[in-house]
């Protein structure tokens, strides 16, 4: 244990995709990275996602979760980095002093930069407030995804999901394949919030209903869950009188939303956005905290790993320059970056003055068709790019261009 | 027939535990019989955790004197077993000038009970107090406070068990027979003898009572929900605020609170209901109380519930009568041994070691034969503190001496796996997923386990050997899993 | 004349293609439309003539520092026999350690499809 370092030019917070990546390039930079995970293995989520989908865009392949993880996990360790693994981050300054924890010892860490990658965690019923009594049977997806492959457990015979994300689907089909019965999926939203592949290929191949612009209103059963009350939601979300049916069942699954794991961010001042729940950054990922970069899951939530892992790869660089001195950027006032029409969130929320090229991503507020999505400085259009598809449950990702610098007030992203 | 015990106390609430602590300061057999697998799991935990000034009760009464004398002693309860308190003092708000005769009534009967400093402020200087709160005048009680109620309950039933006291839980009573010397009551577990008899089962204590008792008073439940926050905005939150109270005798109405944990509860509701086991909220009355309770504090942080509970108040008053009725002590001439303890609703909570006290005086002044135990022969079991609390030369220090102190197990309330390991051993023998969050808080934060739960379940697969039946999340009736995914009975080729 | 739309599951753009074909859909017989790389083509064919799917699950693991070990067909399988399969390898279990790719069984179902090792699980301590 006293073997582990105490002082590093990068430190990375946590091992899922984001980090794992972060690390890696952070140490190709020429480094000397800590990556710290509260994990006995590396990977974070994607152990548990032992389904395929994974490594289409970083390696052109199609892998399980594991097998994805594994290239990156690979790739960290071929850099250099050096892992401590099963420690929980119990404090962290702004000064870039960190205390960390494992079995038998609790030591300081200091770094000259810090990544932030602590992923997400998934939206409880306490948040939805689903009405009910408060029987066993309910637990989030993901939570039932590590349970059931990870620890070898049957959560359940008879399911319902309520929330058509992308861990409920894929659990809908795990659970249908380990013979469960899994009675439905009951969507809020007029859409899925997964994506149209999962729809097929988790609920259509095994007529699994989907209910649309249907929710939960009311959990039965004393002990373990009877049965659920599910009634059709009208367009300001609140449930239509008379529409109530009861659907039996003895697990509910919670497949709801992912939120940023921020709270160690939080306590250490970086400033969130409401939108996201994650933090501001610059195109560096540096947040408002100097020497504080944000990627993956805790920035903003990701559809696909290989993108979190990208991202990470990205801050990972620039945190490594950091720490390592490289050529500041100027004291220029960033460019504000903003939503406009049509536009959900857009990250980073800044940009540096003079930057040569930009990449945004962002998501669309409603699901809808051939749009094309433009990025305006102060008003003139910068990039282009024709969305055939346009759905929230995707994100998409631009690259601007600017040979000449950056150079405007503002720039806003929006949908034409 | 079981053994016969010199004292049996049915119910192992707040009140019943707390019995139970006081007798186990006397040298004689006492059993606690338990419905549910644990303790206090029925309105126990499911309050305000209030440590209540007494404003709220009518002179005179035996509500007044037990919470008067109950909040001191609860104090040093606390004290003596490491419980988590503190006097955070209250606001009660009058939103309109036509509120403010309320607040003098209050203040007339919380001077007449002996209630220290109580003074009618102004809206501004109440601000001053709680920043955000909005008021034209409130009465400011500074000797209001703040318990665990869940650790003040479990501590005590720890305490009295770890000092000869015997508790039977999972054993529902069915009926009580009287006999030539005591009674013998009936259990969902089996018979258990008793030559006294104290019913504290609060819901069930008339139902109790009838056993013995045909004219016993009914006992009417009345719901209420709560609401929690998440510790994030209980940050801004340093006192307690409560409404004007409607009218005379009124209930407390639907109040703000901080916990001593960080969070903060909205409730609560009222609502009589029939069924004596409902724990079911509502949408209506959830959106009521974040409703009522931004009007008195309107920068309250809806996006922060975390988490919505429902207890029952044991009531002697009908749906028709409402308000508060006396507490009951209730001895018949014909089975003199036996004491029902009726309707103990708020403040029970605060008045609960009063109540204990006067309970083992009266059974001392009965013929029990109760001595009282040399001092050496106690030995207190004081809560654990919370590791997250401590100070970080303290946390260095206990995972240099414990190694499992170093490994957090809960992320959101900062549980160690050490916490979970001294959560399982414990004197009750309690091993459910509940009794584990309500002795640790893992689980009791933003993300309600998501993330600890597969790490409790790791540890008790690995250091305890649990199977899925194990894992209960109260009782043998509430299975968290149905069984194991893949079986080794099924395998037949092994590479 | 039939017409369907189907969402192509090869990758995550999950393109929404439609697709007409005359009496039974062959390979010849079915034109394809939507699809924005060639693979949408094969995807659409193979969907109306003989659906694939790649079963990723688990099995048993003795001696590891994790219960399972989960594990996928080397390539998709006939749709009609994921329950098969899933069924076969619930018979099998494998001793700690395991890495990626070791083979846990061959021509599972009868698909003629091996079924690997996903996830490394190493030896318990």
């Amino acid at each position: 244990m006293s073997a582990r370092t105490r002082e590093a030019d990068v430190v990375v917070i946590g091992g899922g995709p984001a980090g794992l990546a972060s690390a890696a390039s952070a140490a190709d930079a020429g480094a000397k990275v800590v990556l710290v995970d509260r994990n006995r293995e590396l990977g974070g989520i994607l152990n548990q996602c032992i389904h395929d989908g994974f490594g289409l865009h970083a390696f052109g392949e199609v892998l399980t979760g594991p097998e994805f993880a594994a290239r990156y996990i690979d790739r960290a360790f071929d850099a250099g980095v050096e892992v401590h693994p099963n420690t929980t981050v119990a404090e962290l300054e702004a000064s870039r002093e960190l205390v960390c924890t494992t079995l038998g010892e609790r030591y300081p860490l200091r770094a000259a930069s810090v990544v932030l990658a602590m992923g997400c965690r998934e939206r409880t019923r306490g948040m939805l407030q689903i009405p009910g009594t408060r029987p066993a049977g309910v637990y989030t997806a993901g939570t039932a995804q590590w349970l059931t492959n990870m620890r070898n457990l049957r959560v359940g015979k008879k399911i319902l999901i309520l929330g058509s994300g992308d861990i409920g689907l894929i659990m809908a089909r795990r659970l249908t394949w380990e013979g469960a019965e899994v009675v439905g999926v009951v969507e809020l939203l007029p859409y899925p919030s997964g994506l149209p592949r999962n729809i097929t290929q988790c609920l259509e191949d095994y007529g699994i209903p989907l209910h649309l612009s249907h929710s939960a209103t009311c959990i039965h059963g004393r002990e373990r869950v009877e049965s659920v009350t599910v009634a059709r939601f009208d367009g300001r979300r609140q449930p239509v009188p008379g529409t109530e049916f009861e659907i039996e069942c003895d697990t509910l699954l919670l497949s709801v939303g992912l939120i940023p794991e921020n709270e160690l961010s939080r306590r250490v001042g970086v400033r969130l956005d409401a939108t996201t729940s994650g933090a501001f950054v610059d195109d560096r990922h540096m947040t408002n905290v100097p020497g504080v970069f944000s990627c993956g899951n805790v920035l903003h939530i990701h559809d696909l790993a290989d993108w979190a892992a990208e991202e990470g790869a990205r801050a990972g660089t620039q945190a490594a320059a950091y720490a390592l001195g490289g050529p500041a950027k100027g004291g220029a006032k960033p460019i504000r970056i903003e939503p406009g029409d049509g536009i959900r969130y857009v990250v980073p929320q800044t940009a540096s003055r003079g930057s040569k090229e930009l990449l945004v991503s962002f998501r669309v507020t409603a699901p809808d068709e051939n749009r094309t999505a433009e990025v305006l400085a102060d008003g003139r259009v910068l990039a282009s790019e024709d969305l055939r598809r346009a759905h929230p449950a995707e994100m998409v990702q631009m690259k601007v261009g600017c040979a000449d610098g950056l150079d405007a007030d503002r720039l806003e992203v929006r949908l034409t | 027939m079981g053994e016969i015990f010199d004292i049996a106390v049915i119910g192992a609430g707040v009140i019943g535990s707390a019995i139970a602590r006081a007798l186990s300061r006397y040298a004689g057999s006492f059993a606690v019989i338990e419905r549910t697998h644990d303790v206090g799991m029925g309105a126990s935990v499911r309050n305000s955790g209030v440590i209540h000034a007494g404003i709220n009760c009518i002179p005179g009464t035996l509500r007044a004197e037990y919470c008067m004398e109950g909040r001191a002693l609860l104090q040093d309860w606390c004290e003596e077993l490491n419980v988590p308190y503190g006097i955070c003092g209250k606001l009660v708000v009058a939103r309109a000038e036509e509120e403010i005769p309320g607040l003098e009534r209050l203040m007339r009967d919380g001077e007449a009970n002996g209630v220290p400093d109580l003074r009618i402020i102004s809206g501004e200087e109440a601000e001053t107090i709680q920043p955000g709160v909005t008021c034209v005048a409130a009465l400011h009680v500074p000797t209001s406070g703040i318990v665990s109620p869940y650790a003040l309950t479990i501590a005590m039933a720890e305490d009295a068990a770890a000092n000869g006291v015997r508790f039977f839980l999972g054993s529902a009573v069915s009926g009580i027979a009287p006999g030539a010397d005591g009674f013998t009551i009936e259990t969902t577990t089996g018979p258990i003898g008793a030559r006294f008899l104290v019913n504290s089962a609060g819901i069930h204590a008339g139902r109790v009572a009838g056993f013995l008792d045909p004219e016993a008073p009914e006992i009417h439940p009345c719901v209420g929900e709560y609401l929690i926050l998440d510790r994030q905005a209980g940050e801004a939150m340093s006192t307690s605020i409560y409404p004007a109270p409607a009218a005379a005798n009124a209930g407390l109405g639907v109040h703000i609170t901080p916990t001593t944990e960080g969070n903060i509860l909205l409730g609560p509701s009222s609502e009589y209901v029939s069924d004596p086991e409902t724990s079911c909220c509502t949408k209506v009355t959830t959106d009521r109380l974040l409703d009522e309770a931004s009007v008195m504090w309107p920068g309250l942080p809806r996006h922060l519930v975390i988490g919505a509970y429902a207890g029952l108040r044991s009531k002697l008053t009908s749906p028709e009568t409402g308000g508060f009725s006396d507490y009951v002590f209730r001895r018949t001439p014909e089975h003199p041994n036996a004491i029902h303890l009726l309707g103990i609703e708020s403040p029970g909570l605060t008045a609960a070691p009063a109540i204990a006290r006067h309970v083992v005086d009266d059974l001392l002044a009965s013929d029990v034969g109760l001595r009282t135990k040399p001092a050496g022969e106690i030995r207190t079991r004081r809560w654990p503190d919370r590791f997250d609390e401590l100070p970080e030369d303290e946390k260095k220090r206990l995972v240099a001496a414990d190694p499992d102190h170093g490994d957090i197990v809960c992320r959101c309330e900062g549980v160690t796996r050490a916490e979970i390991l001294h959560a399982i051993d414990n004197p009750l023998g309690v091993r459910t997923l509940s009794g584990i969050k309500f002795r640790t808080r893992a689980s009791m934060g933003r993300c309600s386990g998501g993330y600890c739960l597969p790490r409790i379940v790791e540890i008790l697969q690995e250091e305890f050997g649990w199977s899925p039946g194990d894992f209960q999340l109260r009782g043998p009736d509430s299975p968290a899993f149905v069984g194991r995914l893949l079986e080794e009975d099924h395998v037949c080729a092994h590479s | 004349m039939t017409t369907k739309r189907l969402t192509c599951i090869l990758c995550p753009n999950g393109c929404e293609v439609e697709v007409s074909y005359s009496g039974e859909p062959t390979p010849e017989s079915i034109s394809v439309d939507g699809n924005t790389c060639p693979r949408g083509v094969d995807y659409a064919i193979e969907e109306l003539t003989a659906p694939k799917r790649t079963l990723t699950t688990s099995v048993l693991v003795y001696g590891g520092t994790q219960p399972q070990a989960s594990v996928k067909t080397a390539c998709p399988i006939p749709r009609e026999s994921l329950f098969d399969a899933r069924e076969a390898l619930r018979r099998i279990a494998v001793d700690a350690p395991v890495a990626i790719g070791d083979v846990v069984a061959s021509d599972i179902a009868g698909t003629g499809v091996d079924v690997i090792v996903t996830r490394p699980v190493p030896c318990s301590p």
